[in-house]
């Protein structure tokens, strides 16, 4: 703690930030450009000018930076002196010389940092009546929009895009009073956090492509917290309505979780929602028309309910909806819809999780680990933003000397002259070159049971307690010694691992090199990937696979299977979902999107998308953290999987619910039933939440248009839609101050427009959010002793000349089903392919682009070879889950043959 | 009851004598300033047939402008919208297209912008918030209409006529 003085009044900061963190702490207004909370500052904008005083006698003082100057005991400042004053908006004016007046067209507007700044430096009328600088602009790709007139050279975008994210294909180009930030040639953004370009940026420099398709200013979208669907991390969103139609998605910060970053399949994604494919109307295939409406339904599922009825849960869906449909089937008939293989996993990591041995970072823990092991996963695919953090934390051991010759580790610019490319250790094993290559110090493409054998072996030699790994390649041991020795002299190793490459022994393999690492305080890390947004909470249930062999007999031919939000046939082969399908006389199918499996039903009811819909999801942390609905949607059959199978438990029942659902009460039974979940209720709010007697408001005070937009509907205004579920409101009304972190609708402060505001959220600026960051983490209940998952070395991989190994390689745009409906993404998806080795393809003799045949399990796929020099032998990567690529049982082995 | 003012007058009610019970003085008195005023100007006048003029800063129907060269103003900037104390406007912002450059005056523009008149009050804060003076207040009357529909006035009402180009500010 010091104690500063700022305008002769003093106050108790904490030492070690810059003056610029602690005078926004402490709740003053000081503008800012080039600094950012998340990348330190490099004093190059000049706007964030304080006196600064050698004593309290000085009178004169001199201009600093404040971004640049360590708070210390017995500072002297002045934020409101007046040459301070004059020098910040004579800053402004010079950058507002070569401004556009362009704030009317330009998409930032209303949400601009660059706005706000000049409001609250006082600069309001422009001198400079000269021509001004222009510069032609770039194609960015579909999903990011590039202006670069509007530029006010703070360097932000460089430095997110090149030094924070490791960007490539961004750069700084010319000199003087014409720098251009841009690609060397127009092309598309490379990283895969392109997206945060736009929050980044101060200005309208880059811009979301995607909002300007149907275009809203920040104070007229209806926005509600939210959880990103797109992968197992839980990144917190903010999703923006109008019209009835889902049109931005932008970060929310959440200390803990994703903090001020999210990836461009979080942010583009969201496209689906407005899709013309989504089931509108409930159907009865037997009935004439299709369409019906809910007393038909009704009618029509009461006698369907009372035989016995199987429901099959989604990962994708919330914790709500697959509770709901437990209590509907009852415990023994819920299975969960995931693969068997996939199953198989997530019972290992939940009992390594159980045991305790471990320690389950969240993802900002992830950021301070000093050596990184990273088994089985391309993280830039599989789990983005995972992978960023990753990259912040190969800084930490060169950055730790910084702080031994005083460097503080805000300041930037030097700590970045000072690293220059130094690395902390980082090892990767995985069959072909991910992106996060680059930072590491040792990287093996091996087979996935061989990365298990390298696992195993680190394992042994941290702990000869351990199984040895027998009939070790060659140099394997070499490796396991030399990652093994780097692990134990780290300070806070980290663990990475997941279940891309369908292999549990990869899973139970880290796990032993975690637990091998070091009990209590020196537990070490382990993060598991696992596949999409509420797989962890699936499992948590408990219920067995459907596509379980032993989980087929229980099932027999039952007489209705309800399948929730789950496309059956993307997740494995086709004759197998048929042959459970076929077993059952009715099938009911509830989703967003018409879809192979809902193609089957036989009657399909329509729900609600994460933003017509309330709920929980448990991140691959185990953390609880909850979504809520953006929008009412117009047609009222769009009603969220939990309420409807609640209903269809009250109809089977004969009964009727004396109060609403809410989530919350679901959340709460749930927790009742299942100890598991304790404290999963405090994520999702009840409903009667008041703050000050007022529910809290989606929309800015200044939303637009209420008594015109839906006027040529209803012009008698009809009342707005209430909100019985949630303590949020769906207009303005409501609660204005700060709200609990978990309702952050949008942030909004006065003076403060764009999502620089969130500093008014936090309780310093960077860290934790008021009332602490959302989202309550689970995985309380420790069962020590179980330890199987020591075992299961798998024997040593051979290469097989007739079955090739398939391996399954995640895409961060394609890989996802839902976020490939997105326009963008789809365009940057990639073409299905086949990779092998140059030695195989000389073998099959065939080169990069000629056409093989895939034949696994009797299914034959014709696709173009792309050869990747470091796959091993036998081994053939196929783009994971493509469209073109679904509905294959993973683990696969096939053949390939020359077409 | 006390006087709360002190300036209660009591009035006392007297008989009517017989000349005022007869009531004809009072009527020819009355007839006599009727016939007076058939003689004197005219205070109303035969709307619609005849329009009183309007003074400068009327505030009448709304008119979406075009520019010299007959392009749209307005580029959806949405803050017309904002200002609006009644809520009254909703605009969809639109991209212009390679072609349309002779439609739209700059990048983006409304493609669909409408007012409620219903629950307009003619406050004339649109017209003050608009950055491209693209909106003013200089029309007629808003009209009466039998059905409320009729009075969500879109662009097919409120964009000038691209014939009848004069300069935005009357008086400019
Ligand atoms: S960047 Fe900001 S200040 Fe510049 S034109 Fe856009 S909205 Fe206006
Ligand atoms: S493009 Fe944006 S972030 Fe980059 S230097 Fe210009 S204003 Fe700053
Ligand atoms: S990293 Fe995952 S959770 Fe985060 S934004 Fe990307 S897809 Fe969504
Ligand atoms: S005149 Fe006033 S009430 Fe009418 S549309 Fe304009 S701002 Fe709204
Ligand atoms: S924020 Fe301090 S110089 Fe840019």
């Amino acid at each position: 703690m010091a104690v500063i003085y700022i305008d002769n009044v003093p106050y108790e900061v904490k030492a070690g930030k810059n003056l610029l963190e602690a005078c926004l702490s402490l709740g003053f207004d000081l503008p800012y450009f080039c600094w950012h909370p998340a990348m330190g500052s490099v004093g190059a904008c000049r706007q964030c000018a304080v006196k600064l005083f050698k004593d309290d006698q000085d009178t004169k003082g001199r201009l600093v930076m404040s971004c640049m100057e360590s708070v210390r005991d017995n500072l002297y400042c002045s934020i409101e002196d007046t040459t301070a004053k004059a020098f910040r908006s004579q800053v402004i004016e010079w950058l507002m010389t070569n401004h556009p007046h362009d704030c009317a067209v330009c998409d930032e507007g209303g949400s601009c940092h660059l706005q706000d700044m000049t409001v609250m430096t006082g600069h309001a009328y422009r001198r400079f009546n000269y021509k001004k600088r222009t510069y032609n602009n770039q194609y960015l790709g579909p999903l990011i929009n590039h202006e670069m007139n509007r530029c006010i050279q703070c360097y932000r975008c460089v430095r997110f895009y090149k030094d924070y994210a490791g960007g490539k294909d961004l750069d700084v180009f010319a000199a003087h009073n014409n720098v251009y930030f841009g690609r060397a040639t127009d092309g598309v953004l490379e990283n895969e956090f392109s997206g945060n370009l736009a929050e980044v940026c101060p200005t309208g420099v880059f811009t979301d492509k995607t909002l300007k398709e149907h275009y809203t200013r920040k104070w007229d979208l209806t926005m509600a917290p939210s959880i990103c669907q797109h992968c197992s991390l839980g990144c917190n969103i903010i999703a923006g309505e109008r019209y009835g139609e889902l049109r931005q998605i932008t970060n929310r910060y959440n200390g803990d979780v994703n903090g001020y970053f999210i990836c461009d399949r979080g942010r583009f994604g969201y496209e689906y929602v407005n899709s013309l494919n989504r089931i509108q109307h409930p159907l009865i295939r037997s009935h004439v028309p299709e369409a019906v409406n809910r007393e038909t339904l009704f009618d029509h599922l009461k006698p369907l309910l009372s035989g016995k009825v199987i429901g099959v849960g989604s990962p994708r869906a919330s914790l709500e909806s697959n509770f709901a449909l437990r209590q509907l089937v009852g415990e023994n008939q819920f299975f969960s819809g995931v693969p068997e293989t996939t199953a198989e996993m997530m019972e290992i990591i939940l009992s390594v999780f159980n045991t305790g041995d471990v320690r389950i970072p969240s993802m900002k823990e992830t950021e301070e680990a000093d050596v990184v092991l990273i088994l089985g996963e391309d993280l830039n695919n599989s789990a983005p933003r995972l992978a960023l953090s990753v990259r912040q934390a190969v800084r930490n051991n060169p950055v730790e000397v910084a702080n031994t010759i005083n460097i503080p580790a805000w300041h930037d610019a030097a700590l970045r002259e000072l690293v220059q490319s130094e690395k902390g250790d980082c090892f990767i094993a995985y069959p072909v070159i991910t992106k996060l290559d680059e930072l590491a110090s040792g990287t093996y493409y091996i087979s996935p049971d061989e990365i298990a054998r390298l696992g195993y072996a680190i394992a042994n030699f941290l702990d000869p307690q351990a199984s040895a790994v027998p009939d070790l390649q060659g140099n394997m041991q070499g490796h396991a010694v030399l990652i093994g020795n780097s692990l134990q002299k780290a300070k806070n190793p980290l663990i990475v691992t997941g279940v891309s490459l369908q292999n549990p022994s990869i899973i139970k393999a880290a796990a032993a090199i975690a637990a091998a690492l070091g009990e209590g305080d020196r537990k070490a890390m382990l993060a598991v990937v696992v596949p999409d947004c509420n797989s962890m909470g699936l499992a948590m249930m408990n219920a067995p696979s459907i596509l379980n062999s032993t989980a087929l007999s229980t099932i027999g031919s039952p007489d209705t299977l309800i399948i929730l939000e789950n496309d059956l046939f993307s997740i494995s082969q086709e004759a197998q979902i048929s042959e459970i399908l076929d077993r059952s006389t009715n099938i009911i199918v509830l989703d967003h999107l018409h879809n192979p499996t809902s193609a089957r039903a036989d009657i399909v009811i329509p729900v609600g998308t994460f933003s017509e819909a309330d709920g929980t999801l448990v991140n691959n942390e185990g953390r609880a953290q909850a979504y809520f609905q953006v929008y009412m949607p117009k047609n009222e059959n769009l009603r969220e999987s939990w309420r409807w199978l609640s209903d269809l438990k009250n109809l089977r029942d004969g009964t009727t619910d004396a109060n609403n659902v809410t989530p919350h009460d679901l959340i709460r039974q749930l927790a009742d039933k299942m100890p598991q979940f304790t404290g999963a209720d405090q994520a999702m709010p009840t409903a009667d939440l008041r703050i000050k007697d007022q529910k809290i408001p989606r929309e800015p005070h200044r939303y637009s248009g209420r008594t015109a937009m839906n006027a040529n509907l209803d012009v008698s205004e009809p009342k707005p839609p209430s909100d019985p579920d949630t303590p949020l409101s769906f207009t303005m009304e409501g609660y204005k101050g700060l709200q609990p972190a978990p309702l952050n609708s949008f942030f909004w402060s006065p003076g403060w427009n764009s999502n620089q505001s969130v500093h008014k959220y936090q309780m310093e600026v960077g860290g934790a959010l008021y009332g602490g960051n959302p989202g309550v983490r689970l995985f309380n209940h420790i069962n020590p002793g179980d330890r199987s998952y020591m075992n299961g070395i798998p024997p040593r991989f051979k290469p097989d000349k007739e079955n090739w190994e398939m391996l399954p390689l995640p895409h961060l745009f394609g890989s996802e089903a839902l976020s490939s409906l997105s326009k963008g993404i789809a365009e940057l998806s990639p073409q299905p392919y086949v990779a092998i080795n140059s030695m195989d393809a000389e073998s099959l003799n065939v080169d990069e682009g000629s056409i093989l045949q895939v034949i696994i399990e009797g299914v034959q796929y014709e696709l173009p070879v792309k050869i990747k020099p470091e796959l091993p032998a036998r081994t053939a990567g196929l783009p994971y889950n493509l469209q073109e690529l679904t509905g294959i049982k993973w683990p696969a082995h096939g053949q390939l043959v020359k077409g | 009851m006390e006087s709360l003012s002190n300036r209660k007058k009591v009035l006392e009610q007297k008989p009517m004598n017989f000349w005022e019970r007869l009531y004809l003085p009072a009527i020819f008195q009355g007839m006599a300033i009727t016939f007076k005023h058939m003689f004197k100007k005219k205070e109303t006048i035969f709307y619609p047939e005849v329009e009183r003029e309007f003074s400068e800063n009327w505030r009448g129907m709304h008119s979406l402008k075009r520019d010299e060269q007959g392009r749209e103003r307005c580029t959806a900037c949405g803050l017309c919208a904002l200002s609006c104390p009644a809520e009254a406007i909703t605009m969809i912002a639109a991209e212009r297209q390679k072609g349309e450059e002779h439609l739209y005056r700059e990048e983006k523009y409304a493609a669909v912008y409408e007012i409620n008149m219903l629950r307009c009050i003619f406050c004339g804060l649109c017209e003050e918030a608009c950055p491209k003076e693209a909106i003013y207040l200089d029309g007629p009357i808003v009209p009466a209409n039998y059905l409320r529909k009729d009075f969500i006035y879109g662009k097919d009402k409120l964009v000038e006529d691209p014939i009848n180009i004069e300069s935005p500010v009357a008086g400019n």
